[in-house]
């Protein structure tokens, strides 16, 4: 069983992020993370493997620092890593991301193909469904349970007030979602196999790509202003009878917040 | 000259620092109010095998250098000191002699299962009427045959009311002062040897710290752990200077874990419709909180790359773990004047950083004593 895991390293949590003064960039502090949802992508791989034997690898778009997300995922089990690094790669959409990370999977042997429902960074999941359109696969998103059996996957999505179990034929993409498992904290043996291990890197021209198919050139979707949300007092008081006030909370809400 | 950590050692302080926040951080209050050795979380951290970490390869450990070493003493006590004493004292003082000393059969009994976190060791130095000032030791050991008869009481003993495997420093004759001296193997359920009282600390809880009483404890000759009798003093200063810089690594993880907690209130706490963080006399803080740290890594981490290079560093150690210490005391105060009164209650950290970081100026030598060796050394005796 051939695994190919995508993970993305994103900025920490805790790192202070700002905006350009001509909101055109933001500025983060250089303080990195693997994408918490790939790394329940990571650890179901892991579990596929210890239960049916195989090869888990750990694949990421980005600069140099991004081996380090790597790093993790060998210290934490997988058997290899690669790095698609190249000045070109940087900056792109969902799109032109998935595009080099389809072309880089296609050279692979694999049978599954895990990765993280969203990156937390910029939330907006799609490079996995897109990854699977590429390659002309079955995908299936935020999935909480997965089993493989005979070259088929049964994997449980939840859904609004429930569950959907959904049966799909091997090799399919899986999109990881919270609950799915609990990810390991690395063994010592596993960090030091990291820290000794050699980190292919990938360039455009490996994969025969052009500048103008990937990355910034490349995406279909442009980023044009980072802005931040309008300030507000954290608390307003409304005054009034109980009935009054609800009315006058509901009428906040819609017509000058705007969130429902 | 090169001041970088190696990619390698980047990405070890990355997982060793995920690993104790994810581990760790979560249980420091609870290890410190509740006073008690935290043995789900010890069995929990040593299954991951960081405890043989300054340890060969072949014989399960990690063969890290000095400065990778320093990474982990630094992370781990940034999570919980406590944890962090009883952790480093099983990984470096607590199995250093049976490392180089012992016998394979002793290794197998007592070092290969600490290194797993399935016994627990520890080092002694103290008595009650004695510490920095080893010559004062007042535990003897005399030969009896093919036996060594010990007899005296140890004190401030971190893991000594859990500890299986103790190291213990005894004289053969006090006349001699250091040139007397000697480390011994005594084991958990020797006859004669028990744990007494358990000391009630202000800061650096959970460590089970207290004393060893030792009543005509007879162990084998092969107990003693040298090559030479009267050499302990000698084989002790092998280790000193890592022993130290790893103070002042120790200091720079409470040191770290108070900033961070400083700096996030500094930014989310109000004053007259500004965060605390927008004014001068807080950013001020600041700036020399965070240039006296890194003044103070830069002396911990280039000592522990003396010691890796197998350069002299004596002067440089006992400089990093007074200077790193002292930081750390300034920085557990700053973080509690930033706190305002929130710093005085028991549901906050910035207490318990305050109170964990005066234990650091006792272990590796007081810092009266560190100033008067460093001056001797500087100007020479006169």
């Amino acid at each position: 069983m051939n695994i190919i895991v995508l993970i993305k390293q994103i900025p920490d949590s805790e790192a202070l992020v700002t905006i350009s003064e001509d909101g055109a960039m933001l500025n983060i502090e250089q303080k990195f993370a693997m994408n918490l949802f790939d790394e329940y992508a990571l650890e179901e791989a892991l579990r596929i493997k210890e239960k049916h034997r195989g090869k888990v690898k750990a694949i990421t778009l980005g600069s140099g620092k991004a081996v380090e997300a790597l790093r993790t995922g060998i210290a934490m089990g997988a058997d290899e890593a690669m790095l698609l690094e190249d000045e070109v790669f940087l900056d792109g959409d969902g799109y032109a991301t998935a595009f080099v990370l389809s072309k880089a999977i296609a050279k692979e042997p694999f049978d599954i193909i895990l990765c993280g429902r969203q990156a937390i960074d910029d939330d907006r999941g799609e490079v996995g469904q897109m990854v699977a359109q590429l390659l002309g696969l079955p995908h299936v998103g935020s999935i909480v349970k997965l089993d493989i059996a005979d070259g088929a996957a049964v994997a449980e999505v939840a859904v609004e007030s429930g569950k959907e179990v959904v049966k799909v034929q091997l090799p399919a993409v899986f999109t990881a979602q919270k609950g799915l498992n609990e990810p390991r904290v690395p063994l010592i043996v596993g960090v030091m196999k990291a820290m000794k291990a050699q980190i292919p890197r990938v360039t455009a021209a490996d994969l025969g790509l052009t500048a103008v198919q990937t990355g910034k050139q490349g995406s279909k979707v442009k980023v044009v202003k980072y802005s931040l949300p309008k300030k507000t007092s954290a608390v307003q008081f409304l005054s009034g009878e109980p009935r009054e006030a609800a009315i006058e909370a509901v009428r906040i809400l819609m017509d000058v917040e705007r969130v429902i | 000259m090169d001041f970088a950590l190696t990619e390698e050692q980047g990405f070890f302080k990355k997982i060793v620092a995920d690993t104790v926040d994810r581990l760790v951080v979560p249980k420091a209050r609870e290890i410190d109010e509740k006073d008690e050795f935290p043995w789900e979380l010890w069995r929990e951290f040593a299954g991951l095998g960081y405890l043989g970490l300054r340890y060969p390869e072949e014989i399960g450990g990690m063969n890290a250098d000095p400065v990778t070493a320093m990474i982990f003493y630094e992370q781990i006590a940034r999570g919980s000191v406590g944890f962090a004493q009883s952790v480093i004292m099983n990984a470096l003082m607590g199995t250093n002699f049976i490392y180089r000393f012992g016998t394979e059969e002793i290794k197998k009994r007592c070092l290969y299962p600490a290194m797993r976190g399935e016994k627990i060791s520890t080092m002694c130095f103290t008595e009650d009427q004695s510490g920095s000032d080893l010559a004062a030791t007042r535990t003897r050991a005399v030969k009896e045959g093919k036996e060594w008869v010990i007899n005296g009481t140890k004190m401030w003993i971190t893991n000594g009311a859990i500890a299986d495997v103790t190291t213990v420093l005894a004289t053969t004759d006090p006349s001699q002062g250091v040139k007397g001296l000697n480390f011994f193997l005594i084991e958990k359920g020797t006859p004669g040897f028990a744990p007494g009282q358990v000391l009630d600390k202000l800061g650096c809880r959970g460590t089970g710290t207290g004393e060893l009483v030792f009543d005509n404890v007879r162990i084998p000759e092969e107990n003693l752990l040298g090559t030479e009798v009267n050499k302990g003093a000698e084989y002790l200063a092998e280790i000193l200077d890592e022993v130290r810089a790893m103070t002042g690594a120790m200091a720079l993880g409470i040191a770290q874990a108070a900033y961070d907690e400083g700096l996030e209130y500094a930014r989310k706490r109000l004053a007259f419709g500004k965060t605390i963080g927008s004014y001068q006399l807080i950013r001020a803080k600041f700036a020399d909180m965070a240039t006296e740290m890194e003044a103070s890594r830069l002396l911990v981490y280039y000592s522990a790359w003396r010691i890796k290079e197998k350069l002299p560093c004596r002067k440089e150690a006992a400089m990093a773990k007074m200077f790193a210490t002292e930081t750390c005391l300034k920085v557990v105060d700053e973080v509690t004047r930033i706190w305002g009164a929130n710093a005085f209650a028991r549901e906050y950290n910035p207490q318990r950083h305050f109170r964990d970081a005066r234990f650091l100026l006792y272990g590796g030598g007081t810092h009266e004593i560190i100033k008067d060796f460093l001056g001797r050394m500087i100007i020479g005796k006169s």
